[in-house]
């Protein structure tokens, strides 16, 4: 539909001329303005960060040492956006709580529920969502109960997974 | 086809965002070449409900489909229009991200693109923005100053990018804009043509490019001589740079390798060389000094002989005015003889002899001038004399006339007494003859009745002659 190709391309736009921090969004197709591959920095001060130099100086003060790992979302937006709302997955794998530890990545995120959807939302506001949701896991609404339990019971040894599966699947190679 | 400005109405809510859904996509393809962006379309079919929220009070059927030959209805799309400046975040629909089109309030306080929350329902019945619990019935036109802002908008037009306020928009296309579509001038022609040249007249029809001999209709061959011929370009023969073969005779002009004669030409220099080296033969030039005077003087001559010319249509003028004053005035001056008002001239040339002693320079001004008093003092004058005679005129009638009528008075008088007179002896003569014959009306009634009767006329008419007689007399 039309009104509603314009509205993402308008967003696309917004995107890419004015990216936020550590998001980076692409066409899959540059013909078909409804499915979008994103880049997501993962947030320096979380285990989805990876630490270049040495694994010992985790010195988040020296924060050009850290890059964040990178994750690739798909993110799908629905023919009846903005009424429907767009579907994201994580091509990369992630290990947290609110995200399938498989190949189809499906996130589990309030602003993306159905009956949580609002069409005034922008999917700039989605991305920062799941940016967000990085950093701050929600075991209480997790997808992956073992992770959530790990997170919950000993954050160390979570943090200390999470940072290997970074390092072993998104570092961009 | 329905004729483009018959009216058109949308019927529900529902149809009309659906139709206009339809429209965005609508593409004119053939039918309307040229349209810059998808934005902007003729609209012989279209639904106009686009117009609602305009602020504009135009009706079905009225002004908006009286528009003046040949402007066309238009319809643009307000989501596909560019705007001018940066448009302030509040003024954007939430569900369509641009500026709100026919905005409604929803009872919980937002405000929305018409057709998007009425999308939006088709999906939920919640409040796009707090998903608080809505209907159809909920919504209300948004306030004034919302559409007053969204009229405001400058937005840029879509045929020739001026930028336009939004409520105008149309207006502007259908009026003004010289890029818009209008009915081609052509009698039979039914194509559409920009308004600019609506003034050059049908150009529908096929010619063939002078330049590389392709076949097309005439509107497009300004645009195919600069951009698209194949053969447009050309070297000038002069200076070699690379022209446009439609500019040439404009490069020509200024071209600076082309050979063209001094400046002073027609004072008689006749030196001819390239345009670029006339600058230096400018410095060495005979006519250096002369040819800068000799217009100086021409101008200077052009501008006498056109005064010498007013001058003499002035002086024509005058002399002819004087004829006629002089004429008049002889005229006047043998009618006036027998009035008694011949003492009037002699004034009016001793006037002119104060007037032109006094003032020698505008003297034949004051001759006229004088000339016209003294006409004006006579023509005073003879209508007051005129009103005098009138005055005795009618004093006179009315001596005369008090005479006749009193004259009259009298005889009617007479009349009068006399007709008296002959009354009183027709009764009496009456009285006589019933006291002769009516002594006994049972015994003779048969033959006197009858005789009474036949006398009785007798003397009324003798009366009644007799008055008509002395009418007719007086």
């Amino acid at each position: 539909m039309a009104s509603s190709q314009k509205r993402i391309t308008k967003e696309l736009a917004e995107v890419t001329s004015d990216p936020p921090v550590g998001i980076k969004v692409s066409l899959v197709d540059e013909s078909n303005v409804h499915n979008w591959n994103v880049i997501l920095d993962g947030p320096p001060d979380s285990p989805y960060a990876v630490c270049l130099l040495s694994h010992t100086s985790s010195s988040l003060a020296n924060s050009k040492l850290i890059q964040g790992g990178k994750f690739k979302l798909l993110l799908v937006l629905p023919t009846e956006y903005p009424f429907k709302p767009p579907v994201i997955n994580f091509k990369t794998r992630v290990y947290h709580p609110n995200i399938t530890f498989d190949d189809k990545g499906s996130m589990c995120i309030g602003i993306l529920k159905a009956e949580a959807w609002k069409p005034s939302s922008k999917i700039l506001s989605v991305l920062t969502a799941t940016q967000q949701l990085l950093s701050e896991p929600v075991p209480d609404d997790a997808l992956e109960s073992a992770i959530a339990e790990k997170f919950k019971s000993d954050r160390k040894d979570f943090n200390a997974e999470a940072k290997k599966y970074t390092k072993q699947y998104a570092t961009g190679k | 086809m329905p004729p483009p400005n018959t009216p058109r109405r949308s019927s529900s809510v529902d149809s009309a965002a659906q139709s206009h859904l339809d429209y965005l996509d609508l593409d004119l393809g053939e039918a309307v070449p040229n349209i810059p962006t998808s934005a902007y379309s003729l609209s012989p079919s279209a639904p106009r409900q686009q117009h609602l929220h305009l602020g504009v009070d135009r009706q079905p059927g009225g002004s908006l489909n009286r528009l003046p030959e040949p402007n066309l209805p238009h319809t643009v799309d307000f989501r596909g229009l560019n705007y001018a400046d940066t448009v302030d975040e509040n003024l954007l629909c939430p569900i369509c991200r641009v500026p709100m089109v026919e905005p409604v309030d929803t009872a919980c306080d937002h405000t929305f693109c018409k057709d998007c929350i009425t999308e939006a329902f088709k999906y939920s019945n919640l409040c796009p923005i707090d998903r608080f619990s809505l209907t159809n019935t909920d919504l209300h036109k948004a306030h004034k100053i919302v559409t007053n802002q969204l009229d405001a908008l400058l937005v840029l037009c879509p045929c020739c990018t001026s930028p336009v306020p939004r409520a105008m928009i149309l207006n502007h296309l259908e009026r003004y804009c010289k890029d818009a579509l209008v009915r081609c001038p052509g009698q039979a022609c039914r194509d559409t043509v920009k308004r600019k040249l609506y003034g050059r007249g049908c150009l529908h029809y096929d010619v063939s490019c002078p330049d590389c001999n392709m076949i097309m209709q005439q509107l497009e061959m300004a645009d195919h001589r600069e951009r698209d011929c194949q053969e447009r370009l050309k070297d000038c023969s002069h200076c070699g740079d690379v022209i446009l073969r439609c500019k040439e005779d404009g490069h020509l002009e200024k071209c600076q390798y082309v050979p063209a004669s001094c400046e002073w030409a027609e004072y008689g220099c006749d030196y001819e060389s390239r345009r670029k080296d006339l600058a230096e033969h400018a410095d060495v030039c005979a006519f250096k000094f002369v040819g800068p005077m000799a217009t100086i003087l021409k101008k200077e001559i052009n501008n006498l002989r056109s005064e010498v010319r007013t001058l003499t249509e002035k002086d024509h003028i005058k002399e002819r005015r004087i004829k006629f004053l002089e004429g008049g005035f002889g005229g006047q001056r043998d009618t006036d003889r027998p009035l008694d008002y011949a003492d009037l001239p002699s004034q009016s040339l001793s006037n002119l002899a104060d007037s032109s002693h006094a003032d020698p320079l505008d003297s034949g001004h004051e001759y006229l001038l004088s000339l016209v008093e003294a006409q004006e003092t006579k023509v005073d004058r003879l209508s007051a004399g005129m009103t005098e005679l009138e005055a005795k005129q009618t004093m006179m009638l009315f001596n005369e006339t008090i005479q006749i009528k009193n004259e009259l008075a009298e005889m009617r008088s007479s009349q009068q007494v006399l007709s008296m007179h002959v009354r009183w002896l027709l009764n009496f003569r009456r009285q006589e003859n019933q006291r002769r014959f009516g002594a006994g009306p049972s015994s003779g009634g048969g033959t006197d009745g009858g005789g009474s009767s036949h006398d009785m006329p007798f003397p009324r008419r003798l009366s009644d002659t007799m008055n008509r007689d002395l009418v007719t007399k007086l």
